[in-house]
């Protein structure tokens, strides 16, 4: 991999009650990197250290141990973050100011001047949709407004990479497919977008890459078929048969009987150990194959096994 | 970096002035003006000692007032509110942030101030007394004073909830306003350990009332704003051990800043 974009090597965080006589691990040796370019989905249930660990490569939070680098900078690092659009969990923004008045706060925190920040203040507005709602006060905009003066507020620096904790969140499906739109126009724009969520339809339809965080420990990371390559449950085979295929299957293999147009049909649901090739090969002998669909678990169940297995430790 | 300053000072003045609490201080000050002006006409001749004891007390009292109120969810608020992640996300330095929300509200004290001091120089004016030297003197003092219980208030706000912030502050202002008292009480402990404790604890407080001279007494001589008053070299000297108590507690807030998590 070139250098990446986002590396975070060990990190941990552990956090002092406010007595200080406990202490909560939130995070514990997290390590992944995300490269240049990439839809990077951070996926965790809640409380599994998501945000926390976002919130370290913002520099919001010291870590406990551990190093992070973000665009080639050790957090914190404001010439890194001068590059980086962020938009935290369920955002909290000046209520007194318009949605105008926020966009044109950050573009002088990024140092544009008077004409940049109009230009793309004003483009940004309508890009995200709050046009009619552009020179209202923030605290009259609803949940999903709201977020999207959050997105508008996060790429006002024009960054080449784009940190978004729970994007999703509040949104209505049309919302939530903007907001998916807009992440794969930002890497078609070769942006590099790392988000975490816990709406896993979405991370399937729009990462290249993910990573599963769980109880503060990140279980695995990699391309989001490959996490669903190590899941394979089965393969369900569906033939009309010219003779008894009994003989054939395993003794594992489940057998269903429907008909179709006057012939017999059969579905067989194989485990994941049956070497389905050779099967098939044998069945095609003594029936006519259908059809062959391997049988995966969904990114959610994958995601659910995970986060009960991290629940159980 | 002093463009990242000038954003968060605008945003802290703009939120000021949106706040109706900053009209009400207004609101209470040209109030009580005006009740000066009735106080005065009852009184024997003493219509200008009125005007400008009130004048004054609500450039220093009120300004003091709503120093606090601002200054101790100054730097709390951003963190209770969450609005301080945004803002931290983006190329400022937390010093910068610090210093920033400072000079906002500084600003705003600032014009506060202003106006006050506008409503006391038309009650003068209705009155047909001037607006003397002793009286703009005792205006910069008054503003002196207002700016640096500002900065105990937000040095208070950086790790402190706002009620907390607003005990303390409150707590420190009176006990500054009282420095004089308390140095001659020190002076004049007889156990040597009290009189140690005593000493510390003044080195600890800011001395408030070096701003608040008027009635009492400069290098053994009677000062007040309706007589013989300071010099322009006092304000001065006040204002620049103003500058270093400021100083000094801004570079506290900051430090103690610097290392907190923003969860």
């Amino acid at each position: 991999m070139a250098e990446p974009v986002v590396s975070v090597e060990r990190l941990s965080k552990t956090f002092r009650t406010a007595m200080g006589l406990k202490t909560v691990r939130a995070v514990r040796d997290v390590s992944f990197e995300v490269a240049r370019g990439e839809i990077f989905g951070f996926v965790g249930p809640n409380g599994a250290g998501k945000t926390t660990t976002i919130r370290t490569l913002i520099g919001l939070i010291k870590p406990t141990t551990g190093r992070c680098t973000v665009l080639g900078a050790p957090v914190p690092s404001p010439a890194a973050r001068a590059r980086l659009g962020f938009l935290p969990e369920s955002p909290y923004f000046y209520e007194y100011l318009t949605v105008r008045e926020l966009l044109d706060l950050t573009g002088r925190l990024f140092g544009l001047d008077r004409a940049l920040r109009r230009r793309r203040g004003g483009e940004l507005i309508e890009r995200v949709g709050l046009g009619e709602a552009a020179d209202r006060p923030l605290r009259k905009l609803s949940k999903g407004m709201l977020q999207r003066a959050g997105l508008a507020q996060a790429l006002m620096n024009d960054p080449e990479l784009v940190i978004l904790d729970e994007p999703m969140s509040g949104l209505d499906p049309i919302g939530r497919k903007q907001v998916r739109d807009l992440i794969i126009e930002l890497q078609e724009a070769g942006k590099t977008v790392f988000f975490s969520t816990h709406i896993l339809t979405d991370v399937e339809a729009i990462c290249d890459r993910v990573a599963i965080i769980v109880a503060g420990k990140v279980d695995e990371v990699g391309p989001v078929a490959h996490v669903l390559d190590s899941s394979l449950t089965g393969t369900e085979v569906v033939v009309r048969p010219r003779a008894p295929i009994e003989p054939l299957l395993p003794a594992t293999a489940t057998l269903r009987h429907s008909g179709r147009d006057g012939e017999d049909e059969i579905t067989i649901t194989l485990g994941a150990d049956v070497d389905v090739t050779a099967l098939l090969v044998s069945l095609s002998q003594v029936a006519r194959v259908v059809s062959v669909v391997p049988r995966r678990e969904s990114l959610e169940d994958v995601f659910l096994r995970k986060a009960a297995k991290g629940d159980a430790a | 970096m002093t463009a990242r300053i000038w954003a968060i000072m605008l945003n802290t003045f703009r939120e000021a002035i949106r706040n109706k609490v900053l009209y009400g201080a207004l609101f209470v000050v040209v109030a009580a003006n005006f009740m000066a002006v009735v106080l005065g006409e009852m009184s024997l001749a003493e219509e200008a000692r009125v005007a400008r004891d009130v004048g004054l007390a609500g450039v220093s009292l009120f300004g003091a007032m709503t120093a606090i109120f601002l200054g101790v969810t100054l730097l709390y608020g951003e963190i209770q509110k969450k609005t301080i992640h945004v803002i931290l996300a983006k190329p400022i330095r937390r010093w910068e942030f610090v210093i920033g929300k400072y000079a906002g509200m500084g600003l705003t004290l600032t014009l506060l101030v202003v106006a006050f001091a506008a409503a006391l120089a038309a009650m003068l004016w209705f009155e047909g007394l001037p607006f003397d030297a002793a009286t703009a003197k005792a205006v910069v003092l008054g503003w002196c004073e207002v700016l640096t219980v500002a900065a105990i208030a937000i040095f208070f706000s950086s790790f402190s909830t706002p009620f907390l912030s607003g005990i303390f502050t409150f707590g420190l202002f009176f006990i500054g306003r009282s420095y004089a008292d308390l140095s001659y009480a020190a002076s004049k402990a007889k156990e040597p350990v009290l009189q140690t404790i005593a000493e510390i604890a003044l080195w600890l407080v800011p001395d408030l009332h070096t701003f608040a001279i008027s009635g009492g007494e400069v290098a053994g001589k009677h000062v007040t704003v309706h007589g013989d008053f300071v010099g322009w070299g006092y304000v001065a000297a006040a204002a620049g051990y103003g500058a270093a108590v400021i100083a000094v507690l801004l570079l506290l807030a900051v430090l103690i800043f610097q290392r907190r998590d923003f969860l």
